[in-house]
């Protein structure tokens, strides 16, 4: 690509764009998952323990 | 089909493609790339602008496919009451909302220097911009209704009205005096455009159905998990 050439900088603009906005939204679609996977795992941990627990309780009764 | 439908087996298969999907995103992303910018000769009357179709193009092809898929996944929504077409649908809208964006802006930045213009109300341009409308507006039917069964019956009529769009769109510069050129790729007698320009067309293209697949399927787990998540949440509360 010739960069002196006339209208360079609206290509240059076209692929920063096209850049920017598919980059944010590879990473939001990421974060997205990996929160989700986070609190599934905290929540399946908590539900476990409390399992347990009430299986301590059931036993000692 | 079914079997792969079932909510759990697809987290399990769609973890195993996933890494093959994204690799291949990349590489037709960087072959795709380095034809656009390096390969592709200049247009005898764009010029350089002409990359700017490489860019613009697939993004538009995308804005409609994306929209397709949502309408396909509503209207099997509707009819089967499949829990994973109505995941499907919803998880495609920010990602054709991203790509209809693109097509916009792209498509702006091209015509002030081919037209002398950033934008015009004409036939394919304005329902262009409605299709973007109609992406936000399926989008925030999703953020209003809590209740996910309910969010996905409105939200898939929506989408399926809004359709209607979609062959507007395609036939828009044939119907309407447009500033907009006609087809020039998919059109019955054979691609318009010459294979040097064409070849890098159509290999952006294919990188860019890559990664809204990717995408798709990626936002589709997160979706699983994020409803795994309310059911455990409501189970707690309840007992």
């Amino acid at each position: 690509m010739d960069f002196s050439a006339p209208h360079a900088g609206f290509v240059i603009a076209s692929y920063l764009v096209t850049f920017i906005v598919l980059l944010g939204l590879v990473l939001a679609t990421w974060l997205r998952q990996r929160r989700a996977r986070e609190q599934l795992k905290t929540l399946e941990e908590r539900g476990s323990r409390r399992r347990r627990r009430a299986g301590k309780d059931g036993d000692s009764a | 089909m079914q079997k792969y439908a079932n909510p759990t087996r697809f987290y399990a298969l769609s973890g195993k493609v996933l890494p093959w999907l994204a690799a291949a995103t990349l590489l037709a992303f960087a072959v795709g790339l380095y034809l656009a910018l390096v390969k592709a000769p200049q247009d005898y009357q764009q010029g350089e602008t002409v990359r700017i179709m490489f860019v613009h193009v697939p993004a538009a092809w995308m804005a409609m496919f994306c929209y397709s898929t949502i309408a396909l996944a509503s209207a099997i929504g509707l009819v089967w009451r499949h829990p994973l077409a109505d995941v499907a649908a919803k998880c495609a809208a920010p990602i054709g909302a991203s790509f209809t964006f693109l097509a916009l802006v792209t498509g702006s930045l091209w015509g002030k220097p081919m037209w002398g213009t950033w934008w015009v109300w004409d036939a394919r341009l304005t329902s262009v911009f409605v299709l973007f409308l109609l992406y936000l507006g399926y989008m925030a039917i999703w953020q209003a209704i809590e209740e996910p069964l309910r969010a996905a019956r409105v939200a898939a009529i929506v989408a399926l009205v809004g359709f209607v769009n979609v062959p507007i769109i395609k036939f828009s510069v044939d119907w309407w005096n447009s500033l907009h050129q006609p087809a020039s790729v998919l059109r019955m007698d054979g691609p318009a455009i010459h294979m040097d320009l064409l070849a890098p067309l159509l290999v952006m293209g294919l990188a860019y159905t890559l990664l809204f697949f990717t995408l798709h399927l990626i936002a589709i787990r997160s979706e699983i998990t994020r409803r795994r998540i309310r059911v455990i949440e409501l189970a707690e509360v309840q007992g």
